[in-house]
């Protein structure tokens, strides 16, 4: 039961860092209250997480094979990750920190299922190319039908403020469904849960962490970003989403973080502003390319210090 | 059933509803008020035109201190609330004009001259005119999506064609015989009433760029 703390752990700071990606922005700028936002988010990761959260742990329980300890030392090692990244302000992706763990891990076990790990490195790097062309898909969508609709201020105040709310939920299930592999999948591979336990212990712990730490994180990022209009932050919310569920429908666990990024420099294009700052863009990169490599070393690290033996008189 | 979930909102609407028919019995009474004036009518009937006028200008003071209140309580997106609530300050100039003019001519005595009088309720007529297009601007702003636009000409033209009246009396009013102290008090009392179109001029390109901005 012990060895499950490392996930609830991880679990609990995805939950608190990934909701600033789906309502951050709405919440930061008072479109939608905290309260509201985080009892939806939570309700909705928990049945992602329940309904489709089973494609990513098995892809997860393919790419090496781990015993109990390896296991919690890949989670230990993602949470720690995860941290470091996160005092030195860099966006960090708990879906690459999980996989550079269990890299690190399946090295020492000199066991890496090579094909599996291309398609998630693919995956990686069609995340953000994927949320910009999907914003730019469901902005011009969006836009066509919303500029026909014949309603007043008040009303098209209400029907933006409901579909941010459906568009956030819609995010949240992503989130859950995409994500929760990287919170307990290790633990299906190493035997310690089954599939449904751990997607309902995964969605759980995520949602514990919206609920109780998310709030602040979500004031910080949705003010980090550029200020974005209502329709605008609708659809970057509603293009992570849709990013997000068809990695999900893939079996890859991939980043809210760059999928969003990827959608606000879509909005940019076709917008014909820069909506991300280059420092920014610079810190997302540097995030990108070192949290596999980081996560890979700490677990390797906890791996080394697990196995170190106390030899008497030596 | 949308009305259930978004009962903030439908208030929201509701008292601009009401502020904008505040307005226009605030209008109507400085409108009776100056017409007295023009007529030179009993001084009781100015009296009590005032006194309803700046009854209703505080009427609506109150409602729109009532709309900002629920607004700010989260009832509406807060772009969406910086927008009505600037519509609303600018519209609030317009009932302050009234009474400003009411009182100049109260507590100055103003007497107007027969040789301008008709150009002067020309430039009332025509400036009332365009607050009564700017107030059916807002409610279209309200009610529906199309129209906001259309109105917007129409008060432009009025405003330029108030300008040229305003300009064409107080040349009149220099070219007189009067007073030198009367005539000044007169440009002013001219020159705070052309301020009228000029407001609902500038409250009409407002609610334009408020009606543009819902298009992306």
């Amino acid at each position: 039961m012990l060895s499950f703390f490392s996930a609830i752990f991880l679990g609990w700071s995805l939950g608190a860092n990934d909701a600033s990606n789906i309502f951050g922005t709405a919440v930061a700028s008072r479109m939608i209250k905290f309260w509201t936002a985080a009892m939806l988010a939570s309700i909705f990761v928990l049945l992602g997480a329940i309904l489709e959260g089973q494609a990513g742990i098995r892809t997860l329980q393919g790419l090496t094979h781990l015993n109990i300890e390896q296991a919690v030392a890949c989670s230990l090692s993602a949470a720690a990750t995860v941290t470091i990244m996160t005092l030195f302000g860099l966006p960090v992706s708990t879906s690459q920190a999980v996989v550079g763990a269990i890299i690190g891990i399946g090295f020492l076990n000199r066991q890496i299922n090579l094909a599996g790990l291309e398609k998630v490195v693919l995956c990686w790097i069609g995340t953000p190319v994927g949320g910009g062309i999907i914003s730019i898909i469901v902005y011009k969508v969006l836009a066509t039908f919303y500029n026909r609709i014949t309603i007043n201020l008040v009303q098209t105040d209400i029907l933006l403020r409901s579909a941010l709310l459906a568009a956030g939920s819609y995010g949240a299930y992503a989130l859950g469904a995409n994500n929760v592999a990287n919170v307990t999948a290790v633990f299906v591979d190493a035997g310690q849960l089954d599939v449904f336990t751990a997607t309902l212990l995964g969605g759980l712990s995520i949602a514990f962490g919206i609920l109780t730490l998310s709030r602040g994180v979500m004031q910080t990022v949705g003010k980090r970003l550029v200020k974005l209009d209502a329709f605008s932050a609708l659809v970057v919310i509603l293009a992570e989403a849709i990013t997000v569920h068809l990695y999900t429908l893939i079996g890859v666990p991939v980043s809210t973080s760059q999928a969003v990024v990827g959608a606000v420099l879509g909005i940019g294009i076709i917008r014909g502003i820069r909506s991300v700052k280059g420092r920014t863009l610079l810190n997302i990169i540097l995030a990108w390319s070192l949290t596999p490599a980081v996560a890979s070393f700490i677990a390797i690290a906890i791996d080394f210090v697990i196995h170190l033996q106390y030899v008497p008189g030596v | 059933m949308l009305s259930f979930f978004f009962k903030k909102q439908h208030m929201v609407e509701t008292l601009i509803m009401d502020y904008l028919e505040d307005l226009r019995k605030t209008q109507e009474f400085f409108s009776g008020a100056l017409k007295v004036c023009l007529k030179e009518s009993s001084e009781n009937d100015f009296d009590f035109m005032a006194e309803q006028t700046h009854k209703f200008e505080s009427k609506a003071d109150d409602s729109r201190e009532e709309i900002k209140n629920l607004m700010y309580s989260k009832a509406l997106l807060p772009e969406s609330r910086g927008d009505i609530m600037g519509l609303l300050e600018a519209v609030d100039v317009i009932p302050g004009i009234f009474q400003l003019l009411l009182n100049m001519i109260k507590t100055e005595r103003i007497q107007i001259p027969d040789f301008i009088a008709p150009d002067i309720k020309e430039l009332l007529d025509l400036s009332l005119a365009s607050c009564d297009l700017m107030i059916r601007q807002i409610e279209t702003l309200f009610k529906r999506t199309g129209g906001v636009r259309t109105l917007v000409a129409t008060i432009d033209l009025n405003e330029s064609h108030c300008d040229h009246i305003e300009q064409r009396i107080i040349t009149n009013l220099f070219d007189s015989d009067l007073d030198p102290f009367q005539k000044l008090i007169l440009k002013e009392l001219i020159v705070t009433m052309g301020d009228i179109s000029d407001q609902a001029d500038r409250v009409s390109k407002r609610a334009n760029i408020i009606s543009m901005k819902r298009t992306v």
